[in-house]
């Protein structure tokens, strides 16, 4: 699924960023990158960026837009520990 | 080791580097004591602070304080933080000194730190790997082992926190120890950073924990909240607001005074002549316009400051994002815009972190429209003289009216340029921002950062309003040829006469025309222009209520004239440090002079259709 998808606070894991290739490098360098557990802490009114926290410890804004080219894999098992 | 060698001093220059928000500024300040002049790099715009520290044993260190960088391989814009930071870097070795590049990584966020760490190692320069926050990490539970990373990534590695008391013995040490030998370059080192951020964090329990994360979530459960946190933002931006008008206001009136007092000193002591009036009316005159505005361009600089240290802006730049898109800009250009509402020069400088070259293009474009301060002593003016019978209440409205008017000039000046540079090229990069924990701010950082505002503000723009002010001195004492000496003969006047037959439409007359000219110096000389010209001899610059009577009582100004005034007030780019700002941010003429010419245009017709509608109105 993708990540403007995902339900709040339920773990999920990054699978892939289907977006440009600059922009893949910029998501990875600052710190959205394949593999990184994530979790979608809120998302702003109307259309707005989706607040994520990711299990490196880092927390991001990102555009809606982005957040509907990112594909994540949820996690079936607890959801608290991804979100720490 | 030679005799030779052991002899000269040891100088070495340390640059600071790592991720926006790892703690470089704060370990900056620990390390050099605060003091910092911005450094010297040309080709650089960005302001790099640098300051020495001597070390022990002889020698000194110079750190330099580098704006975040969140790869070193990604593609950046050269103009943006982290472009700026890559050329210092480069700037440094090119330059043949003895330099280390010292990485500093959260203790919090390991394993981004270390994602940078890699790439690092591979320019191979020598490296120093500077851990901080290791007070919040052990206040977790949780140990830093610098020895195991020391020993996998072949660096000196240091758990250091901004807040020990011993951090820049301990720092000073390890430097003098690179910089006495040979200091060898990095190796690339291939390590997976989640793994080794694993292993270098003791944890007594398998649960990782986030301290300072809990603490961040729940205030983020209300600044964030839908509900709460656009609410709590617009009363922060308020109070932003309203401190710049009510303190500063005063500290402005005390200044106008003192000077008010030095003037009538120098008169009484060598009698009013040319000299003592160009004394006193062009330069203190302008010096006191500088001195007046010094408060709001404090208050504004520090509260910014204190808002980005803290981490809310990020926040507020989340709130604000998909409203700024209406405009065709994005979240981060809320600080220029917010900025430019005390003084475009400080907000063009702040354009750099918006990283999105076309979105900083457009923001530096339409900023100017924002209602800076300097506005508000002629729409003060207009309001007194022809408002005075509606009462405080319609008055306030107006002013209010007046800075909605340039923010929606704004926004509409945003999408109007957007439709025509999207014919070149792709839309607005997407927001991709990091949130950060919040932080205390520390005091120190940000009282230097409001100290470091104020001496740019002087000296930019404080001498553009100086020179400004003795220029349209000279042009209001000196006669038209063949005419006697008074301001309605000045060459300034002729020249206000000169543009009367194109400002007629509008209702200007000559003496609103040289007081146009005299703002395009520095809007604040609006007021002052007029007095002259009305001949009106003022205590201060505040006391506008003979003048206002005066104006408001003038048969050739009508209601309608003011409202086309204030129209083009809103509109037109009057400001020479603008221009100049505009210039130094974009080396170039082209954007300045694409500014003046469509706020200009933009001035003109706004005034010409208001003056005529207000008229027919009227009649």
């Amino acid at each position: 699924m993708k990540l403007v998808d995902l339900p709040l606070a339920s773990a999920a894991r990054v699978s892939a960023l289907a977006v440009d290739a600059s922009l893949a490098r910029r998501l990875r360098a600052v710190g959205v990158f394949e593999d990184e557990a994530i979790v979608v802490l809120r998302r702003a009114v109307f259309g707005g960026p989706l607040h994520v926290r990711t299990s490196s410890g880092g927390e991001f804004a990102l555009d809606r837009r982005i957040a509907a080219a990112i594909d994540v894999a949820p996690e079936l098992d607890d959801t608290a520990e991804a979100a720490e | 080791m030679s005799a030779a060698r052991s002899a000269r001093p040891v100088t070495i220059d340390i640059a600071l580097l790592g991720r926006p928000n790892a703690g470089k500024s704060s370990l900056y300040n620990a390390l050099t004591g605060g003091d910092a002049k911005v450094g010297n790099f040309p080709g650089i715009t960005v302001d790099v602070l640098e300051a020495s520290a001597p070390l022990p044993g002889g020698g000194s260190a110079t750190f330099f304080d580098l704006p975040g960088v969140y790869s070193l391989e990604d593609d950046v814009d050269p103009e943006s933080d982290e472009g700026q930071a890559r050329a210092c870097i480069a700037r440094l070795e090119s330059a043949g000194e003895r330099f280390v590049v010292a990485q500093v990584v959260d203790a919090t966020q390991l394993v981004l730190g270390l994602r940078l760490t890699r790439e690092l190692l591979e320019k191979r320069w020598p490296t120093l790997l500077l851990v901080t926050q290791r007070d919040v990490l052990e206040k977790s539970g949780a140990r830093l082992d610098a020895e195991l990373l020391e020993r996998e990534l072949g660096v000196r590695v240091l758990a250091v926190s901004a807040r020990d008391p011993d951090v820049r013995e301990r720092v000073l040490a390890a430097v003098r120890e690179l910089a006495a030998g040979d200091l060898p370059r990095a190796e690339a080192r291939a390590f997976e950073p989640r793994e080794l951020a694993e292993r270098a964090i003791r944890r007594p329990s398998l649960r990782p924990s986030h301290a300072s994360r809990d603490s961040t979530a729940r205030a983020d459960a209300i600044l964030l909240h839908p509900v709460i946190g656009p609410i709590v933002f617009v009363v922060i931006m308020m109070a932003l607001f309203s401190a710049v008008f009510l303190v500063a206001d005063p500290a402005s009136r005390a200044l106008d005074a003192i000077l008010g007092r030095v003037s009538a000193r120098v008169v009484a002591t060598f009698g009013a002549n040319l000299w003592t009036s160009l004394l006193c009316d062009g330069v203190l005159g302008g010096a006191g316009t500088v001195l007046a505005f010094l408060p709001q361009i404090v208050i504004l600089t520090l509260a910014l400051e204190i808002i980005d240290a803290s981490g809310y802006l990020a926040r507020g730049a989340f709130l604000v994002d998909r409203l700024l898109r209406l405009a065709g800009l994005g979240g981060t250009s809320f600080v220029p815009l917010l900025t430019a509402h005390a003084c475009a020069v400080p907000a063009i400088a702040s354009t750099r972190i918006v990283r999105d070259p076309r979105q900083r293009l457009r923001t530096l474009l339409v900023l100017p429209l924002m209602t800076c301060s300097a506005r508000i002593p002629t729409y003060g003016l207009l309001i007194a003289a022809f408002f005075r019978h509606r009462g405080a209440l319609f008055q306030a409205a107006v002013f209010v009216c007046l800075y909605c008017a340039g923010i929606l000039a704004g926004f509409v000046a945003s999408l109007v340029i957007g439709k025509t540079m999207e014919r070149r090229g792709p839309r607005t990069l997407p927001l991709v921002l990091e949130m950060p924990a919040y932080r205390l701010p520390q005091v120190r950082v940000v009282f230097r950062m409001g100290v470091r505002a104020c001496t740019r503000f002087l000296r930019e723009v404080g001498t553009v309003i100086v020179v400004a002010s003795v220029a349209l001195w000279m042009l209001m004492k000196i006669p038209a040829p063949g005419a006697p000496h008074d301001p309605q003969h000045s060459v300034a006047a002729a020249i206000g006469h000169g543009l009367e037959p194109v400002t007629k439409p509008l209702g200007f007359d000559w003496r609103i025309d040289v007081g146009l000219i005299g703002s395009f110096g520095a809007r604040e000389l609006m007021v002052s222009t007029l007095g002259v010209t009305y001949g009106v001899e003022q205590e201060g610059k505040k006391d506008v209520a003979p003048l206002a009577d005066r104006i408001g009582s003038d048969p050739a100004y009508s209601t309608a004239t003011a409202l086309a005034l204030m129209a083009f007030f809103v509109l037109a780019c009057q400001c020479m440090s603008t221009v100049a700002a505009l210039r130094r941010e974009t080396k170039g003429w082209r954007v300045p002079l694409f500014v003046l010419a469509y706020t200009y245009g933009a001035a003109y017709v706004a005034a010409l259709v208001v003056h005529q509608i207000a008229r027919a109105l009227a009649s």
